[in-house]
């Protein structure tokens, strides 16, 4: 578990200036509950913390379709690997990493969002939801791009991502909602981008749920991919 | 002496997956490397040298064939905490030097006291003490090959595989990396070390492999393969240089070598004409010679074997 934690650490480290600049729009809605009637702007303070919450799960596509690639590219998974790391574990500690870098965002959005959106009606204990609802959902994005990273550069990668994130979706609403659950992402991204302060939402836990195992799925669908991947890049 | 590093017939192809074309950068690789052995590994850019070694690291897997290392398979991750690696060009984390070692330290389970002890320690052994506390981010390429030579050596491990370990540094640091590999040895350690500084690889490598092509085209004890030849050289002086085949003459003293059974006739020779020996010495050859032969001849590998 060591070695996965300070992977994890790692990798959180390794991605401060991109979270740093997304972190900023999180310090725009700080900044627009300080110099704003709350009360009267409370709709344009949650289209910020919604669109907040657009980018955090755009980025969490773009960390774990890039995380593999980078190490490589830099030969830096090379040192790493040379250690008593397993595969598994090295994937265990990006998809980690991942989640807590995404979580880092969702923990200053949700503190920002309590004070702003709470004060302007919205229930705190649902915005904490909205980001339990956020984590997960970056979790599960985050790992499917990492498991196609494995095998394809970070482009394809995040394009692959986004059509087995969005067919579900497409179903859910062609077919029948039912199939939005089949890789719940936009569903609970849904949850996010559809609460409103006369409707917050219902604190349904069953995507959470879900999306929790199928992130434990696709990680193990990445480290048996990857496991077979030769990660020494360079052919002499 | 028990086997710490061994490939078995190992073979790699590369696939290209846009143009399904095949490159075999090992073709039916065997080699043994032996406990408590500095073992030269040689070869020219693309003779599979980086692909043997990532091989035996498990960063990728033989096309066919097999190898262990330290007993076990390639790619276990337990033998890894054994074993010390220092990639060429060497790409480490921007972080504080000290930091940087023990963070590797720490992914090969060490931790605590002993590895802040460890990493400082190793940090002195590669005279980058005074530089613990800077970024590697900001280092030169040579201190940046001393830190990941530290981070190489922070577990203290029983094989050391090093793949062009002192490309980027200057002759002082060379000769510390080469006392390193010394105590190493001297301590029971074992070192693979792959390397284009033949010098170097003459001077301390107990057992030296050719690769060429993919395949081993040379390979035998260090002191072996540089006697090999049997000629001597004799310098005389009072001489005609042109009694002596090949002599080169050069302020009134002359050089030429001979076939080693043929020495005393010709010193007999040179003091029937009145000369005057200078010298006799057995001449060695070069690991560089023996390098150009290798490489120079395109079936060498396949049409001798291994020697």
């Amino acid at each position: 578990m060591k070695p996965v934690l300070l992977i994890a650490i790692n990798f959180a480290r390794e991605q401060r200036w991109p979270m740093l600049t997304l972190l900023l729009w999180v310090l725009l809605l700080a900044f627009l509950g300080l110099v704003t009637d709350i009360h009267r702007q409370r709709e344009d303070l949650l289209f910020v913390f919604k669109l907040d919450a657009v980018y955090v799960s755009a980025f969490s596509i773009f960390f774990g379709g890039s995380a593999i690639y980078n190490e490589r590219r830099s030969r830096r998974i090379l040192t790493v690997l040379s250690k008593a790391v397993g595969r598994q574990q090295y994937l265990s500690g990006l998809v980690l990493g991942v989640t807590l870098a995404c979580a880092i965002y969702c923990f200053a959005l949700g503190l920002t969002g309590s004070w702003t959106l709470g004060e302007a009606g919205f229930p705190i204990s649902h915005v904490w939801f909205l980001m339990v609802c956020l984590v997960s959902a970056c979790a599960l994005a985050g790992t499917v791009a990492l498991m196609f990273s494995t095998f394809l550069n970070p482009f394809f990668a995040a394009g692959a991502t986004a059509i087995v994130l969005g067919l579900p979706a497409l179903a859910g609403q062609i077919v029948g909602p039912q199939w939005g659950y089949v890789i719940p992402v936009w569903e609970l991204g849904a949850t996010v981008v559809n609460s409103s302060f006369s409707s917050p939402g219902t604190a349904s836990w069953f995507p959470v749920a879900l999306a929790a195992v199928e992130t434990l799925a696709f990680w193990l669908l990445s480290a048996r991919i990857f496991a077979y991947v030769d990660i020494a890049v360079a052919v002499e | 002496m028990p086997v710490v590093l061994e490939f078995d017939n190992v073979t790699k192809e590369y696939r290209s997956f846009a143009s399904k074309r095949r490159l075999r950068a090992l073709d039916g690789f065997s080699l043994t490397v032996e406990a408590g052995e500095i073992f030269g590994f040689l070869g020219p850019n693309g003779a599979g040298k980086s692909t043997a070694i990532h091989l035996a690291m498990g960063f990728m897997r033989p096309t066919s064939g097999s190898g262990r290392l330290l007993g076990e398979r390639f790619g276990h991750p337990g033998t890894r905490r054994r074993v010390g690696f220092l990639a060429e060009s060497v790409a480490l984390y921007h972080r504080r030097a000290e930091r940087l070692v023990r963070f590797y330290g720490a992914l090969n389970g060490m931790g605590g006291t002993q590895l802040e002890n460890r990493a400082r320690q190793v940090l002195e052994i590669v005279g980058l003490q005074d530089h613990a506390n800077r970024n590697a981010g900001k280092f030169s390429r040579g201190m940046l090959q001393r830190v990941g030579l530290a981070q190489a050596i922070v577990n203290d491990p029983d094989l050391l595989i090093l793949d062009e370990p002192t490309s980027a540094l200057d002759p002082l640091s060379r000769v510390m990396v080469r006392e390193l590999l010394l105590g190493a040895r001297n301590a029971g350690k074992t070192v693979f070390l792959s390397s284009h500084l033949l010098s170097e690889v003459e001077l301390i490598c107990d057992r030296v492999a050719v690769l060429h092509r993919g395949r081993l085209a040379r390979l035998g004890r260090t002191a072996d393969l540089l006697r090999a030849g049997e000629q001597t050289e004799i310098v005389v002086r009072s001489v005609p240089v042109t009694h002596f085949e090949g002599a080169m003459a050069r302020d009134g003293i002359v050089s030429f070598s001979v076939p080693a059974h043929t020495q005393r006739a010709a010193l007999e020779k040179v003091w029937n004409l009145g000369g005057e020996v200078v010298s006799v010495n057995p001449l060695r050859r070069s690991l560089e010679q023996i390098f150009l032969e290798v490489t120079a001849d395109p079936q060498s590998a396949a049409s001798k074997g291994v020697r």
